[in-house]
């Protein structure tokens, strides 16, 4: 009996001695681990959101995340048709744009970009935007330079939404070599909103908001090149604009937001919504009074989900804080 | 000794033991440590730097298409600290810059490396830009994948798209060498793995600005692994520095690793200065048959003079 007991405590002792070796493992490494979405929950947000992690879409409904796609180079869902999705699915030298269903089945795939052969004879495609009126898709692509191979530069154009319909329309003429025009955002009057990057005689490199009414329009700036605004974000009622302003930093943004005539197109004073850190991605909720963006929540990690009301900084919200989502990926966020 | 003392001390012994087989490796990697002059390290306070000090940063590629003792520097960066303004700057040297290389004759910067290594390039910066270099940190590709995987990936705020059809797929030691992918690397801030960020630094077919647009970037990405780094529990530097296995090249010790962490954090924003030496500081041209960038020293050493002296 001695010996027994003696033995217990000695299997004790040696238990004690593997814990305290995985708890200071524990206390040191690195506990940013990142969790699939599905394996977390999170603090409930009206309607439905879709974001992306590690090439695979997942629906945030309720407070808790379910994966509609697998692991496969999926991105940038946006609605479509119903409650229907389009989608990109990145692939190497390549990327098409699909139709998918609500649980994440390929209903059309919309885009042929890969070419057999030589790498450069494939094409991008990125961005895809529904008109309000459903019957245009907007998308981001890169015609090439037949006289220079060197120069991609992404493309704005507009096919119709239905899959079996052909032909397309390039909308936005980018800057030469300075990456292109993105972030394709169609109005209810027909107009178009994106991001226009520029280069200036001094090699700095600009993002500016810019309006065109129709296809191949020079359009207008919304925003001043020093001022650094990309990735415009529309309230559902076209009245206010929220973007990723950078002001100079490299290493930091602003969440800015603006009333919006969508008649004239006048730019109202930009407020601060958040300021002074890595942020992307800004989208409304489907009633216009929040808007949902991407950022770390620890200096250096993987971007989480934010939500932020209209009265500033002390609305914050941290929904997520250990997941690792796709940060050119904005969340798509519906009613229902 | 009662009973109960006795089961006491055998748990400490058994605590004890697995707190041993934890830190082991670190000790053991401290003294198998590829820094030379290091051997264990001293985990007792350290000094923080209080004077000004000069650190040549030097990139090369160094995949199967290169001699390894023969290697081009494609990134060179000159970063200036000073501890007591809290300021640094950072000025990046055109790879092509024409110029005179000691005991070489006239020819790219980016050559100085390829004869006399780490020396040689120090050499040529402090004989042409008129500076004192008090250390150097060389980086190959893998390594400098390796080093942002280590860190657990860096974040980035992607100034434009990035889009280049011709980008070298030569990481890998399998393979063409001199075959190629395209790269797309979309705009705004993303959080990025070694591989993707040496993209968005390596890649220049597709902007206006060239080698200029990459010089801004790997700037940009120093920030940001500078921004990681600081993370990283300088208990665990011998195990991290032991990794790389070549891969990375520095006169600076462990010891003074730690105490340049110990003020990484006093350099964010505004007082870190960017430098890329644009026109008119140069301009390129042609020399020797090749293209080349003329520096304009009249220009230049007067601003390096300012921000280095």
């Amino acid at each position: 009996m001695r010996w027994a007991v003696a033995g217990c405590l000695l299997l004790a002792m040696f238990v004690f001695g593997i814990g305290v070796y995985h708890t200071v493992g524990y206390l040191k490494g690195d506990r940013n681990v990142v969790h699939r979405p599905n394996e977390v929950s999170a603090p409930p947000l009206a309607g439905t959101m879709y974001v992306v992690q590690a090439g695979a879409i997942y629906r945030f409904h309720h407070g808790s995340f379910t994966q509609i796609t697998p692991e496969a180079g999926w991105t940038q869902p946006s609605a479509g048709p119903g409650d229907q999705l389009f989608a990109v699915r990145r692939q190497s030298n390549y990327a098409d744009l699909y139709l998918l269903s609500s649980r994440g089945t390929t209903v059309a795939q919309l885009t042929h970009n890969f070419t057999p052969g030589a790498a450069e004879s494939s094409h991008w495609s990125f961005y895809p935007r529904l008109s309000p009126d459903g019957s245009t898709l907007f998308y981001d692509y890169d015609p090439k330079n037949s006289y220079n191979n060197y120069q991609v530069d992404l493309a704005i154009f507009a096919s119709p939404s239905n899959p079996g319909a052909r032909g397309s329309v390039q909308w936005t003429n980018p800057n030469d070599l300075t990456g292109g025009d993105v972030n394709p955002v169609p109005m209810r009057s027909g107009a178009l909103i994106y991001t226009k990057y520029s280069i200036d005689d001094s090699y700095r490199v600009h993002s500016q908001i810019w309006i065109q009414r129709r296809a191949g329009s020079a359009g207008q700036a919304l925003t001043a090149p020093e001022v650094g605004c990309g990735q415009p974000a529309l309230s559902p009622d076209e009245k206010m604009l929220a973007m990723v302003c950078t002001k100079g930093s490299s290493q930091s943004a602003d969440l800015d937001v603006a009333t919006l005539d969508a008649t004239s197109f006048a730019l109202g004073s930009p407020a601060t919504l958040v300021g002074g850190q890595l942020l992307a991605s800004p989208v409304f909720s489907p009633d216009g009074k929040s808007i949902a963006y991407l950022a770390p929540s620890t200096p250096g990690g993987q971007f989480q989900l934010w939500t932020v009301g209209s009265s500033g900084p002390a609305s914050v919200r941290n929904i997520t804080t250990d997941l690792g989502l796709d940060s050119t990926s904005a969340p798509v966020w519906v009613g229902g | 000794m009662p009973r109960i003392w006795i089961v006491a001390l055998g748990f400490v012994i058994a605590g004890l033991g697995g707190l041993g087989a934890y830190f082991l490796p670190v000790f053991q990697a401290a003294v198998n440590s590829t820094s030379a002059n290091d051997g264990l390290p001293n985990l007792n306070p350290i000094s923080a730097p209080t004077e000004p000090f000069t650190i040549l940063l030097l990139g090369s590629d160094d995949d199967s298409k290169f001699v390894p003792d023969r290697l081009n520097t494609q990134s060179m960066i000159l970063v200036r600290v000073d501890p007591g303004a809290k300021q640094a700057t950072m000025l990046s040297i055109p790879r092509d810059l024409w110029v005179q290389i000691p005991n070489q004759g006239w020819g790219k910067i980016s050559w100085a490396y390829q004869e006399r290594g780490a020396e040689g390039a120090v050499a040529a910066v402090q004989s042409n830009f008129g500076v004192h270099v008090d250390d150097y940190v060389w980086i190959g590709l893998n390594g400098l994948v390796k080093l942002i995987d280590k860190l657990g990936g860096v974040n980035v705020q992607v100034t434009n798209p990035v889009l280049d059809d011709f980008y070298p797929s030569d990481l890998n030691s399998g393979g063409n060498p001199y075959d190629y992918y395209r790269v797309a690397v979309l705009p705004g801030a993303t959080h990025m793995d070694g591989v993707h960020a040496l993209q968005y630094v390596r890649s220049r077919h597709g902007d206006s600005r060239g080698d200029f647009a990459r010089s801004e970037r790997q700037q940009q990405l120093l920030l940001a692994i500078k921004s990681a780094a600081s993370r990283v529990n300088v208990a665990d530097l011998p195990t991290l520095a032991s990794a790389f296995n070549g891969e990375i090249k520095t006169s600076v010790g462990l010891d003074k690793m730690r105490a340049l962490m110990s003020i990484a954090n006093d350099f964010s924003g505004p007082n870190v200065h960017r430098i890329v030496l644009v026109p008119p500081y140069t301009s390129e041209g042609w020399a020797a048959g090749q293209s080349v960038v003329f520096p304009d020293w009249s220009q230049i050493r007067p601003l390096v003079q300012k921000t280095f002296a």
